[in-house]
């Protein structure tokens, strides 16, 4: 089973996409900030990452960094709002492999989070 | 989580008129209510009933008044929550800026509940599509969208053969309905055109909603709209109104009329130049006409309002001169004269604050000087004068020369145009003097002593 992981510190947020994913017959973990996020990253090994980029505790381009220093390999997607899209270009070095901006629409969620999981497993 | 839901009718009595309540007191308070409601209007209506019947005809009445969508929404998505025990609500607003449907407020449980600003639907969307085409009047009579109707109306092969056209978006909008765990989806429309959706998931105790719960979500659903409507086109046309108000103040009426108060307030001090203020800028704007297409021009930011500007304003320091100067009938002593010397000096002090007038400082410093570099405060020679100086000088010193003094009669505009003519070039920029001369043949300058034309 493909696990993915989701970071955002809105509870509201995790809780709905967790089930969203659920459904979809994904192993989902949620964590409501970076430090939470790479613990579960060091024990479970997720194939995926859907970060948000504003956290209060520790930002998501912080995170991704604290990521990339655990895992070189792990996707991510980034999810932001329309105002944090210059962080964008940070968050591209650190190797983010596509970002998403919110509100958004739920098929798109779906496809990028299946496409790039199919991509990472056909290596 | 789960809520009893309140069976007994007292229980329920309370419910709406608590929600009645809520209503009468965010309209009392001024800032919700587009019109506040006088209260004594307050007591001649029904006092809240039974059932949601009562308190509809109410609320319909209630709500156009509010002002602020938002907190419209907000009640709607409470009433329902409180009175009916629904897994979930949601409501979404069409937003032009982002030309999608986005989801303004939403109450449930963890996880079913669809967090506020997390989805948007666009135009392509099934369930938008289908509402938005009004094709869900074909599938149900009410154009409410039901998830065991469509259900059974897709399993049901001899149903389905009437809407073949229809079938695939049909199985696309149940799957739109499982996405958002709906179990009901009410359009909203105004004037035609859809502009939102109500999204209702299950009721708690499981049982169906019933033919009358579905009219009171219509109901609700349709007033809404038009409350929302209203209260967006005011909303937007407020906005704009406070925009174009803003520019309008800020650039231009406070400008010239700081100004245009100023330059009578110096006029009205010096009482053997009655007007010149006014004269010399009608003068310095004929000029302009002549000159402007020249690139020294086109190199101010705006030429035209820093010449009326300029012009206005250019006598501004006098008003830091004393009274004896300004009122001596006699001519002036040297010492005098050197006072008077600092009029520029001081207007462009006075102005310097004022961030607007940032163009206007160097101009009303340096109106006094002249082109061969005999003028003052600092000497300068030719171009190193300003342009809008440079018009003013010859302008101020044309209605000199036309007005009358206590010690000397006014020239006629001949006599002053001859002499300005000699100077030009020492005292005075030629082109300036040629543009001068174009704008005074064609009657543009008058000069101040008519009874002199003969």
């Amino acid at each position: 089973m493909i696990k993915i992981l989701v970071v955002d510190d809105e509870i509201d947020i995790c809780d709905f996409v967790k089930n969203f994913f659920e459904e979809r017959n994904f192993r989902v973990f949620v964590a409501l900030g970076g430090s939470e996020a790479l613990r579960i990253l060091r024990k479970e090994k997720p194939d995926l990452i859907l970060l948000d980029i504003k956290m209060k505790e520790m930002d998501g381009i912080q995170t991704l960094e604290r990521i990339r220093k655990l895992d070189k390999n792990v996707k991510v997607i980034m999810v932001s709002a329309v105002e944090d899209q210059d962080k964008m270009e940070a968050a591209k070095k650190l190797g983010a492999s596509k970002y998403i901006t919110k509100p958004l629409v739920l098929e798109e969620l779906e496809s990028a989070v299946k496409a790039h999981v199919k991509e990472g497993k056909n290596v | 989580m789960y809520r009893e839901l309140k069976k007994s009718g007292d229980e329920n009595r309370r419910g709406w008129s608590k929600v009645q309540q809520w209503m009468i007191d965010k309209l009392n308070d001024t800032e919700g209510a587009l019109i506040p409601i006088n209260p004594e209007d307050i007591k001649k209506w029904p006092k809240p009933e039974k059932d949601y019947q009562v308190f509809l005809e109410n609320a319909s009445r209630l709500m156009i008044r509010f002002k602020k969508p938002e907190r419209l929404i907000k009640m709607i998505v409470n009433v329902i929550d409180e009175q009916l025990g629904i897994t979930h609500t949601a409501i979404l607003l069409y937003k032009e800026q982002k030309n999608s449907f986005i989801l303004i407020d939403s109450k449930g449980e963890g996880g079913v509940k669809i967090p506020v600003g997390f989805i948007r639907m666009t135009f392509e969307n099934p369930l938008i599509k289908i509402f938005n085409e009004r094709k869900n009047y074909v599938i149900s009579e009410n154009g409410v969208l039901v998830y065991e109707d469509i259900a059974a109306l897709l399993k049901n092969k001899e149903s389905l053969a009437k809407f073949e056209e229809l079938a695939e978006i049909i199985e696309l909008v149940l799957r739109q309905m499982d996405l958002l765990k709906a179990n009901i989806c009410i359009p909203l429309y105004y004037k035609k055109s859809l502009i939102g959706v109500l999204v209702l998931g299950n009721k708690m105790s499981k049982e169906k909603f019933t033919r009358q719960e579905i009219g009171f979500f219509m109901t609700l659903a349709n007033d809404a709209a038009m409350a929302i409507s209203n209260a967006q086109l005011i909303e937007s046309l407020q906005y704009r109104i406070d925009e174009i108000k803003d520019l309008y103040t800020r650039e231009h009426r406070v400008f010239v009329h700081t100004a245009i108060a100023l330059a009578a307030a110096i006029d009205a001090r010096d009482p053997y130049t009655h007007g010149h203020t006014e004269r010399v800028t009608q003068y310095c704007l004929a000029v302009a006409d002549e000159l402007d297409v020249i690139p020294e021009a086109q190199a101010y930011k705006n030429f035209r309002e820093t010449l009326h500007i300029s012009a206005l304003l250019h006598d501004v320091g006098k008003i830091g001169l004393p009274d004896q100067i300004l009122n001596k009938h006699g001519k002036l002593t040297k010492k005098e004269f050197e006072k008077v010397k600092e009029h520029p000096a001081i207007g462009a002090t006075i102005l310097k604050p004022i961030k607007e007038l940032n163009d206007v400082v160097r101009e009303v410093m340096y109106h006094q000087e002249q082109f061969d570099g005999n003028g003052y405060p600092e000497k300068l020679k030719g171009s190193a004068i300003p342009l809008v100086a440079r018009i003013i000088a010859v302008c101020d010193a044309f209605d000199a020369m036309t007005t009358d003094r206590p010690y000397r009669r006014g020239k006629s505009p001949e006599i002053a145009i001859n002499e300005i003519q000699e100077k030009s070039g020492t005292q005075f920029d030629p082109i300036i003097v040629g543009a001068f001369r174009l704008a005074f043949e064609k009657k543009k300058i008058w000069g101040n002593t008519k009874r002199h034309h003969l």
